[in-house]
């Protein structure tokens, strides 16, 4: 049963793509192939329901002593259903959304890319884990490249699937100090491990949840990741790919939270990416991006409520991050597509497209974190899992949550604003099914409101598996304060008119490379890597392999001294095969006669050293390995004659 | 059985050598055929070997030269079957490749019969003297092939791979005969000598070891004895590429397993650390050097280094301790032995690749290409898939291996297992820099009627990527044959 959960989506995935094989008039339109992707998650989510009901679970050995486990915790729980439901909407706007050939490619392409993630949500070992973890990559990296006409996006899928990797190598590294420690490689091993290989395996699950999370300093490849078509993207940035690092986190949190570095370690990463993305986010001038920053800022808050202790609380921001991001890109997707271009100050497009307005909205609130929203209490309750491990923490995540407030309401004015300074004419109105996903995602997201409930959410933190932490007055207040100075400073820097020019200042610049950290990677790393790639290819052209050819030359000498002083029997022997094939060689025309020569002077010259160096080795033996070496020189000669 | 397995080729040459006068296409279909009999009898071996019998099956032992203890033995444990079905796979795949023959059809379906036949023996052969005269006859085979049809400095290469390879496998020579000779009564047997362990604690056994190392070393071939490996690529054809790399560096390392780690077990354990050093920097320099070319072959060429780089890793962690970790070492030595698989089957699909290319533009350089994607979109999906095999994708055969070396690894080198690992951060930037040159971006003018594969190459490569595929998939059946055997060598 819980075997479906990655195999169903995948079979279909395979079938959508192998669609584009089919002669023109056989192929399905787009409507039916996104009704079909569509259906095809819902399936999936009622099969992950399924699971969930029942528990399945299975083992299957791989060989080699080596086996694989599915099995769903709390945490997998929550995600089986989300990715799926996410999923939905997203693969029916892209159907629509994206047009002409290569859609049956795109659609097959995320239905993958969700099969890998319910791999990876699923697994309950690190050997499965690590493949779910790489899957995921390289379906990233085809939906990212996906329009490779233009060579700039494959190079940007390339960024995204190096950076991820590196944070592969971690998982790497961590299954195999469990194995040399423990034997198996199953998650429910780890408590059996001894407290450096403990470590040791906390320390790759962060690198590799911190890359696969657009957490600094890996951050800067979700913006390489906007390559990618905005369906893609809505995906990649709410339940899978990036949200395969926070999940990783808060499923092992249990597990790895003795050592005494792994919460401090989370929390100082989250917030540094909660504040940096933030600011990132609010300079930015590409929709799109301003999107990818803010999920790197989001996934930091995450981070700290993992570090916190409370994997719950980061598990339920996790969710409503989810469905208010995917939302937003789908939203943006249209300001992109009625304007044609990704540059926000371009857009201002309320007074064009009001209901849609409305409805993203509706996501820029969440993402703002505006009470009574779910994304609103998700963040004041990281807030107060932050204050657990000191003030300062809470204090500090409620400046980023301020600076989501800024960010987001810069982009609902820039993007959606109705003060008539929009285009003239939209190059493209949306399409109904486009409004539909927007809207189903929406009212999910206000649907999440109700964890405002106080009993409902505290059920949902105590169902998967946590405690609710115990906030303060103070914290509500503060975090709310700076929330409405965030979205209030917005609105003044708008109303002056400068809020889309950010970029351009001396600081904005400075944001808006993500702080250098892009030129690091390419400093530190790429450049490099090419240089030396590039200098030992050099090196191994005219050195190494100039030391063989003197060695060469060295040997050559050598062997025709040794020639002249060698045994009159070798001689005999050697030349008789060596003037039997050099006979042989002349007969025909054609290239390999110099060769021939070439080779039987040097089969000669060797034959003669082996002849020397075994005969010190055994004299009395000599005769016979002469032999042994005849019979091998003759088959040469046969084969030689063979080959004429 | 095994017998038959080498003898059937061997004849498949020789009647190719002496009939003259059939037609292109008889020859090719009839070399088809002869390759396609390998195939079959390997399965019904694979079908027939016992999991839980004895280390080495279909045992056939005949004397040949007594006095010596020399004979025709053959028999194959999980490790060598597994060899002997990629190298019986891998012949047919490329005697079936299209490849232009320039006229001398019958010669070079000969001489690709000959080198199967050679190649097979090899993996087969349970006695040392025939396994040197095997290791050396590849090097005739492949000198002709290379240096006949090959590109324009073909000549010049052939010589250097042969004379090198050669001086290695004089190197290797003094070893076997050293380890023959230590037997009382003299005796190549290799059972034999695995048993007695003729050389433990013997003043010169450091040395004897230095000798074979160096020797399978330039065969497998290792940093710095690779040089002669991308000039022999590059003027091979492709055919000959994939053969050279497909099976014949498995020579090295598959000598690596029989002779140093269980003829020498104790000796090589006192200097296995070495080797995995060695086997480190092999995989660094080989991926570094492979990302600094420009030309399509030169770079696929460099990447074997890399690969053999993890299978003699996972062969010197196998042989890093003599008790002790016994599960994570037998995991390294199979996940060496199925990166020889899997190395021979994705390599093998990406030099016969090269070769569609080549016949198709006559370039080589990755500046020339551009945009093909959109004009042999079969060709990209071969292209991409063999790729992600290459640099480790899971769900391919290639992760397979690499997940076992590592892993295996770690329990006995741990630092340099996690030095290795950044290998796989270059594989990744150099091939997907590879499709991104190739296959992506503005489509160049120059080649803007390329014809995609045609049926023959289609069938070939579905059926090599194919397995690289289901085995990356379901592993299970190839797992249990190979660690039956790395169990029993490792000593657990």
């Amino acid at each position: 049963m819980i075997a479906l959960l990655p195999l169903l989506p995948a079979v279909l995935g395979v079938a959508t793509w192998a669609s584009d094989a089919l002669p023109s008039r056989r192929r399905p339109p787009p409507s039916a192939l996104g009704v079909a992707a569509t259906v095809g998650m819902l399936l999936t989510a009622a099969i992950a329901a399924l699971v969930v009901t029942r528990d399945s679970t299975a083992v299957a050995a791989l060989g080699a002593g080596l086996q694989v486990e599915l099995a769903l915790d709390p945490t997998a729980r929550v995600m089986a259903l989300l990715v799926p439901l996410v999923a939905a909407p997203v693969v029916g706007y892209a159907a629509v959304h994206e047009e002409g050939a290569g859609l049956p490619r795109l659609l097959g392409m995320l239905q993958l890319f969700v099969a890998a993630m319910l791999l990876l949500v699923a697994a309950a070992d690190l050997l499965l884990l690590l493949v779910g973890w790489e899957l995921v990559a390289a379906a990233s990296w085809g939906l990212i490249g996906w329009e490779w006409r233009d060579a700039s996006r494959p190079a940007r899928a390339a960024h995204a699937f190096h950076a991820t990797r590196a944070g592969t190598l971690g998982l790497f590294v961590a299954a195999g100090a469990l194995f040399a420690d423990t034997g198996s490689l199953a998650f429910s091993s780890v408590p059996d491990a001894g407290a450096g290989t403990l470590g040791v395996v906390a320390a790759g699950v962060v690198l590799a949840a911190v890359s696969k999370s657009g957490q600094v300093p890996f951050a800067p490849w979700l913006t390489s990741a906007m390559a990618g078509p905005t369906p893609a993207s809505a995906l990649l940035h709410s339940a899978t790919m990036v949200a395969a690092g926070a999940f990783a986190l808060a499923r092992l949190e249990p597990l790895l939270a003795p050592i005494g570095w792994f919460g401090p370690v989370l929390i100082g990463i989250g917030l540094t990416t909660a504040l940096a993305g933030g600011i990132v986010a609010a300079v930015r001038a590409d929709a799109k991006e301003v999107l990818a920053a803010s999920t790197s800022a989001q996934y930091g808050l995450m981070l700290v409520a993992i570090g916190a202790g409370h994997p719950a609380i980061a598990m339920l921001h996790l969710v409503v991050h989810a469905v208010f991001k995917s939302q937003l890109f789908l939203s943006t997707g249209i300001a992109i597509e009625a304007v044609g271009s990704r540059s926000l100050g371009r857009m201002r497009l309320g007074g064009h497209l009001p209901l849609a307005a409305w409805v993203a909205g509706i996501g820029a609130a969440a993402l703002a974190a505006v009470p009574p929203l779910g994304a609103g209490w998700t963040k004041e309750e990281v807030v107060a899992a932050g204050a657990a491990s000191g003030t300062v923490v809470a204090v500090l995540v409620a400046v980023a949550g301020g600076l989501s407030a800024y960010y987001a309401t810069r982009l609902q004015l820039l993007a959606w604003g109705g003060d008539g300074s929009g285009p003239r004419q939209l190059v493209r109105r949306p399409r109904r099914s486009e409004h539909a996903a927007t809207i189903a995602l929406a009212a999910a997201g206000l649907l999440a409101g109700l964890l405002w409930v106080p009993s409902l959410g505290e059920r949902a933190i105590t169902a998967l598996g946590g405690e609710p932490p115990t906030g303060h007055a103070w914290q509500v207040v503060l975090s709310l304060t700076l929330l409405a100075l965030g979205g209030y400073g917005a609105w003044v820097v708008q109303q002056r008119g400068r809020i889309a020019t950010v970029a351009s200042t001396d600081v904005g610049h400075v944001a808006d490379r993500w702080f250098g950290l892009r030129d690091l990677a390419r400093v530190a790393v790429a450049d490099p890597l090419h240089r030396s790639s590039a200098a030992l290819a050099r090196f191994d052209d005219r050195i190494v392999d100039r030391g063989v050819q003197l060695a060469a030359a060295a040997a050559e000498g050598a062997s025709r001294v040794l020639r002249r002083t060698a045994e009159v029997r070798v001689d005999a022997v050697v030349e008789a095969v060596a003037r039997a094939t050099t006979g042989l060689a002349t007969i025909g025309a054609g290239l390999a006669e110099r060769g021939v020569d070439a080779v039987v002077g040097g089969v000669a010259v060797l034959v003669e050293r082996a002849g020397d160096d075994a005969r010190r080795v055994q004299t009395g033996l000599v005769h016979h390995q002469f032999t042994v070496i005849a019979i091998g020189l003759a088959v040469a000669v046969a084969a030689a004659l063979v080959g004429r | 059985m095994l017998t038959t397995l080498v003898a059937v080729p061997l004849l498949g040459a020789i009647v190719l050598a002496v009939t003259p006068g059939w037609s292109d296409r008889l020859v090719k279909r009839a070399a088809v055929a002869v390759a396609a009999v390998p195939v079959v009898l390997v399965a019904v071996v694979v079908a027939g070997f016992e999991l839980d019998g004895p280390s080495f099956q279909f045992v056939v032992d005949v004397d040949w030269i007594p006095t010596l203890g020399v004979g025709w033995r053959v028999g194959v444990d999980g490790i060598s079957l597994a060899l002997v079905a990629v190298t019986a796979v891998l012949f047919l795949a490329v005697i079936a490749y299209p490849e232009d023959t320039r006229g001398m059809s019958r010669q070079y379906h000969g001489w690709l019969l000959f080198l199967e036949a050679v190649s097979l023996g090899l993996f087969v052969t349970l006695d040392l003297v025939v396994f040197y005269v095997f290791f050396d006859l590849s090097l005739v085979g492949m000198y002709f092939l290379v240096s006949r049809w090959g590109h324009q400095d073909a000549e010049r290469a052939a010589l250097k791979f042969f004379l090198y390879t050669l001086l290695g496998s004089l190197s290797l020579l003094l070893g076997i005969l050293a380890l023959g000779l230590a037997m009382d009564p003299i005796t190549f047997d290799m059972r034999a000598i695995i048993e007695a362990q003729p050389l433990a604690g013997a003043a010169a056994a450091g040395l004897v070891l230095l000798a074979v190392l160096v020797g399978l070393g330039i065969k497998t071939p290792v940093v710095p004895f690779h040089t002669w490996l991308p000039a022999a690529h590059v003027e091979a054809p492709a055919t000959g590429s994939a053969i050279l790399a497909g099976v014949l560096l498995k020579m090295g390392t598959y000598g690596l397993i029989r002779i140093p780690l269980e003829m020498m077990s104790e000796t090589f354990q006192r200097y296995a650390v070495w080797v995995a050093v060695v086997a480190v920097v092999s995989i660094l320099y080989g991926a570094l050097v492979a990302f600094g070319q420009d030309d399509l072959k030169r770079r696929i060429a460099y990447t074997s280094v890399n690969h053999m780089g993890y299978s003699v890793l996972g062969i010197a962690a196998a042989g890093g301790l003599l008790a002790g970790d016994e599960a994570a070492r037998a995991l390294a030595l199979t996940g060496a032995t199925v990166e020889m698989v899997a190395h021979g089957l994705i390599t093998g699909s990406l030099f016969l690749l090269t070769g569609s290319v080549w016949r198709r533009t006559q370039e080589y350089d990755l500046d020339a290409y551009g945009g093909l994607s959109s004009t042999v979109p079969a060709m990209t999906t071969a292209m991409v898939l063999a790729s992600f095999a290459s640099l480790g994708l899971p769900g391919l055969i290639g992760f397979v291996a690499e997940f076992q070396v590592f892993v295996g690894t770690f329990a006995v080198y741990p630092v340099l297992a996690a030095i290795g690992l950044l290998g796989i951060l270059v594989t990744a930037a150099l091939f997907l820099q590879l499709l991104q040159r190739m296959f992506f971006g503005e489509r160049t003018t120059r080649f803007e009627d390329l014809t995609d594969l045609d049926g023959t190459e289609r069938t070939v490569l579905v059926g090599l990527l194919g397995l690289v595929v289901v085995l990356g998939v379901a592993p299970r059946p190839m797992l249990d044959l190979v660690h039956q055997a790395t169990t029993l060598v490792t000593g657990g």
